[in-house]
């Protein structure tokens, strides 16, 4: 019993993880860059949703289609001005400009939005669904139904779209994309603002039952790397199978180890699939 | 430290730049004497020198074959810890504490080795960034030793070079000195010995250097421990000189594994000059942003720190010392002799 | 913070400072250091403006602010012939080391008489080092142990340290049990491992040992959680009647609105930080009702005071706000009685008697008495408790502004 409410906990919550890490594996397949910033483009997304929450009275999970479409064309705007001149430089080059980015959003929420600690009230916030002995926590489970649609939108737009296909094509191989007439400068902008996008959709639909505040990507950093690596860097549905992993081994390991060391027990499962699977648990297969 | 305790293997082209470093050190030497003892510049000059002895470290493994660390921190920490615990406990001089910590540091090193060397690039990198987060998370739980989260404190004692404890920060300068231009003269040796170029044939193309036979798994691992140990070392120093850290301070992946790589980065990694030429940007930009910036709105000195990072990046991507050349050959018109440096 | 004080910064105006600023540290030695009469004395304040922690050093910014401005409004420091205070304000940054050499930097170029701060106890750890061996007086409001547990001579702490702290937030909920009737045996701590939280919980745990309770439930969790439903999951598994969560805002949240909605209506008391600002009651609404907390200090103990910051940044005078402008207040009179710039003359004084005029007797105890190690023997922790959307001290009964009551909201 124990063990089935944790790993229905477990995946949940994992499925949350799982679509914010989605972008950054995204971005990884198109312009094999690692995107350090991009955990304070959830942050961005929650305090769209709040704003959304505060003055417009929409629920979060609504907001998030507001926070993904002003994310995203923020998210255009970085790649064009920040990203692009140094899609070509070394790749330490490429990790302290996001590094860098993330200080330099951090601190702007900070001054534009002020230290507080925002957070919304919801009807549904402190419900839960019982199934027989199971508690099924509402707010997790919507987040979580929103996070595995707006993972299935993106699949079927990778799948199903020119652009989409133009997408995976410029993640394969650039050269010949650019041969066959597909503008890859449109193609990572494009990535780049769905990536972020995304993960500032997910920021919003978890807002229900989460407070935000400039820091609270931070959070997620090391979250998001441990779920993109464990599904395999650049593959989208690995992200969403990491995402779940991380959240199950978080809530199962809780079972047997103390709680203070469900990180540790991440980054050794982290450290040994690598060692095991360089590639991760989900064979990369195009974007 | 003249020029005579360079190795001989250093060609007859290095030797005026090994006379121009030396010229360097020595000067840096005398700064301190004219500087207040106790003072503001004393102290981040030496968090310039600790943090550019780092960033040379890290260039070891991570300048000469491109394998980007971000898990630095662990070696640093270890070292940290393993000092002042046993300082403590035991009474034990730092300085002995200083080679219990590299040894530690060279068992952690041996046993990342084995899952991490065999990944490339971002993997590399991700899976450092995690052992020394998963470092963080023992100093943190693991309290009956460490201290847990609530940190430790190096007694306070009377000025003594044996006990590596002094009370004004200038004795701290020379002690950094001295570690950086140790750790450098390591960093030229390795890039000079037949293992740095074992080390370029791995960051050039690792199959490749599989190939014509180089044992790379060697290379790197020689590299990493060495990397690792003077990591070590120079955490004792730096919190014999801070006298207290808490597992966030050395364990850290923003305030110690991000930084140390960052310096050799903004100088541009695998250079000898690079790393101090980062320090000397990154650690005393913060202080004069954070100055200026005093009682301004809050976050705005960090935001701009971070902008002007992102502006260095975006001008030069292979750092400053590749910028200095780039302005030199512009205009002098000449090649650069030492345009070499950049790269 | 954002409603409070704006600073209009335009670009060029940001411009033209941020170059001067540049080049004054560099000037700065060759300044005279004597100080004539009506120079203003400079008290640098050492806190948190980026990063985790911002927000509380914002608030604490604002307290020492509003004492600075309402004794510089009156006329300065009369002994020093009205000379007023001047604030230097920086950021600590997260960085222990960043958060000394600020420190350092203040006393070596800006001649402050005293530093103020830095909320968390590392920072203020990490600059009593420097003000130790520079011999000037750190005033703070940090909790932990170790900051006057360590022998300095020129660290002053305002508030209760950790342990008494946890200690007071077991043995006052005993007390509030007692003198309502409930009965509760079996007693979970939860608590985040920080420094606050480790060092506050040992002092919890040693309470309920001593007073003989059974703790079914002990548990430390990383700071930053994300999920807290592990933690929640066995807490409902282990029957306790009552939780003592020790946590900053987030994971406060995360654990009442969690409790709540696996219907597990048991007290929670928290261990102040999280519990006691205006965004815990924005965040939870009606749920917070009722929610007890212990305090370092509460600005119902003296509104005639506190009001006058509400008035001012138009939220009500957080703990981390009063207690740094209690500094700044016990600070004026060391400098009125020493009638001295030297730190030394200043430390003496700090270290000398009782202060309690104007701002230094909003502190709990009958204004502020230092003892030989630096700490505030007079003060105590209270137990506030959030009711009709303002928090307010309901024990010990010497000062308690209205009795408490045991009840939870249902979600």
């Amino acid at each position: 019993m124990q063990l089935l409410q944790a790993l229905v906990d477990g995946l949940l919550i994992g499925g949350v993880y799982g679509v914010v890490s989605i972008g950054l594996s995204l971005v990884f397949g198109v312009m094999n860059i690692v995107n350090f910033a991009h955990a304070a483009f959830l942050m961005l997304g929650m305090f769209v949703a709040w704003f959304a929450w505060a003055f417009l009275g929409l629920d979060p999970l609504l907001g998030a289609f507001l926070s993904f479409v002003l994310v995203f064309a923020f998210g255009c705007a970085v790649q064009q001005v920040l990203v692009r001149p140094i899609l070509a430089a070394p790749q330490v080059a490429q990790i302290f400009l996001t590094v860098g980015l993330l200080i330099v959003l951090e601190n702007a929420a900070l001054m534009a939005f002020g230290a507080d600690f925002r957070s919304v009230q919801t009807p549904y916030q402190t419900s839960a669904f019982r199934l027989g002995g199971i508690i099924v926590s509402k707010p997790y489970l919507y987040a979580f139904a929103m996070a595995l649609l707006s993972g299935a939108a993106v699949w079927a737009f990778l799948e199903r779209t020119a652009v989409g296909r133009a997408m995976r094509a410029t993640a394969q191989d650039p050269m010949a994309a650019t041969l066959m007439g597909i503008d890859t400068q449109r193609m990572h902008r494009l990535a780049f603002g769905v990536g972020v996008g995304l993960t500032a959709f997910g920021g919003a639909v978890i807002l229900p039952y989460l407070t935000v505040s400039p820091t609270v990507g931070s959070h997620y950093v090391v979250l998001m790397f441990t779920a993109v690596v464990l599904g395999g860097l650049g593959s989208v549905a690995g992200a969403v199978v990491g995402g779940i992993a991380v959240g199950v081994i978080q809530s199962v390991s809780a079972l047997v180890f103390p709680i203070q060391l469900q990180n540790l027990v991440l980054f050794v499962v982290f450290i040994l699939v690598l060692a095991l699977r360089p590639d991760g648990i989900v064979r990369r297969r195009g974007a | 430290m003249s020029a005579l305790s360079l190795p001989k293997r250093c060609s007859a082209l290095a030797r005026p730049r090994a006379l121009l470093l030396a010229a360097l050190a020595a000067a840096a030497a005398i700064v301190p004497l004219f500087l207040d003892p106790q003072g503001y510049w004393v102290r981040v000059l030496t968090l310039t020198l600790i943090f550019a002895a780092l960033g040379q470290a890290w260039n070891i493994v991570g300048g000469l074959a491109n394998q980007i660390s971000l898990g630095h921190a662990a070696y640093f920490g270890v070292g940290a810890y393993a000092s002042t615990i046993l300082l403590i406990n035991f009474g034990l001089s730092p300085w002995i504490g200083l080679f219990v910590g590299m040894a530690l540091a060279v068992v952690v090193a041996l046993v990342l080795s084995v899952p991490t060397f065999r990944l490339k690039g971002h993997y590399f990198a991700l899976a450092t960034l995690a052992a020394g987060e998963a470092l963080r998370v023992i100093a943190n739980s693991w309290q009956g030793v460490t201290g847990g989260p609530v940190g430790l404190s190096v007694p306070f004692m009377p000025d003594s070079f044996w006990m590596m404890s002094y009370g004004a920060p200038r004795p701290f300068y020379w002690i950094a000195l001295a570690a950086l231009v140790l750790v450098t003269l390591v960093f030229w040796w390795i890039k000079s010995s037949a293992l740095g170029y074992r080390l370029r044939a791995v960051k050039e193309n690792e199959q490749a250097a599989e190939v014509v036979g180089v044992n790379t798994f060697r290379a790197k691992l020689w590299a990493s421990l060495v990397s690792a140990a003077a990591t070590a070392a120079i955490g004792v120093v730096y919190v014999q000189f801070t006298y207290f850290f808490d597992p966030d301070a050395v364990f850290g992946v923003a305030t110690v594994s991000v930084r140390l790589a960052l310096v050799a980065i903004v100088g541009g990694i695998g250079t000898v000059i690079g790393p101090v030429v980062g320090a000397l940007v990154v650690v005393p930009l913060e202080e004069l942003v954070n100055a200026a910036l005093q009682g301004q709105v809050a976050g705005l000195s960090a935001f701009v720190y971070g902008a002007i990072l992102i502006a260095v990046i975006l001008v030069e991507p292979r750092g400053l010392v590749a910028l200095f050349g780039r302005l030199r050959r512009g205009l002098g018109r000449r090649p650069g002799g030492a345009g070499e440096a950049g790269r | 913070m954002a409603q409070n004080t704006r600073f209009p910064v335009t670009r060029r105006s940001l411009l033209a400072g941020g170059a001067a600023a540049l080049a004054a540290p560099l000037a700065a030695p060759f300044v005279s250091r004597l100080a004539r009469a009506q120079d203003p004395v400079n008290v640098g304040v050492v806190v948190p403006l980026s990063g985790a922690n911002a927000q509380f050093g914002i608030n604490s910014r604002n307290g020492i602010q509003l004492v600075a401005d309402e004794i510089n409004k009156a006329g300065g420091i009369k002994s020093l012939g009205g000379a007023p205070i001047n604030l230097v304000v920086a950021d600590s940054t997260s960085t222990p080391a960043t958060a000394a050499s600020v420190a350092q930097r203040m006393i070596s170029q800006n001649q402050v008489v005293s530093v103020l701060g830095a909320f968390a106890s590392s920072l203020t750890i990490a600059i009593s080092e420097v003000t130790e061996r520079r011999q000037l007086p750190l005033l703070t409001m940090s909790f932990s142990d170790i900051i006057t547990g360590r022998g300095f001579k020129n660290v002053f702490q305002v508030v209760n340290k950790a342990s008494t702290i946890g200690a007071a937030q077991f043995d006052y909920t005993m007390a509030i049990a007692k003198r309502l009737g409930v009965d509760a045996s079996k007693v979970a701590i939860l608590y985040e491992d920080t420094a606050y939280g480790t060092s506050q919980s040992e002092g919890l745990r040693k309470a309920a040992k001593d007073a003989g309770l059974d703790i079914v439930m002990d548990e430390a969790y990383p700071h930053g959680i994300t999920d807290v439903t592990p933690l929640i999951n066995k807490l409902r598994g282990s029957g306790a009647q009552m939780v003592f969560p020790v946590s900053y805002l987030n994971d406060s949240l995360l654990i009442i609105r969690t409790m709540r909605q696996q219907g597990l209506t048991i007290p929670a008391i928290g261990g102040a930080a999280g519990y006691v600002i205006p965004d815990f009651h924005k965040g939870l609404g009606e749920l917070a009702e009722g929610v007890l907390s212990i305090a370092p200090a509460n600005w119902d103990l003296a509104p005639d005071y506190t009001d006058r910051f509400r008035e001012r940044f138009g939220y009500f005078m957080v703990h981390e706000a009063l207690e740094h402008a209690v500094c700044m207040g016990v600070l004026r009179e060391a400098l009125e009685k020493s009638a001295s710039r030297d730190p030394q003359a200043v430390r003496e004084a700090l270290a000398t008697g009782t202060h309690n005029e104007g701002w230094s007797s909003v502190m709990t105890g009958d204004g502020v008495r230092f003892d030989e190690t630096g700490l505030n023997a007079n003060a105590f922790p209270v137990m506030v408790q959030w009711r009709d959307g303002e928090l307010r001290t309901v024990h010990p009964a010497k000062v308690a502004k209205i009795e408490p009551i045991w009840s939870v909201k249902a979600g």
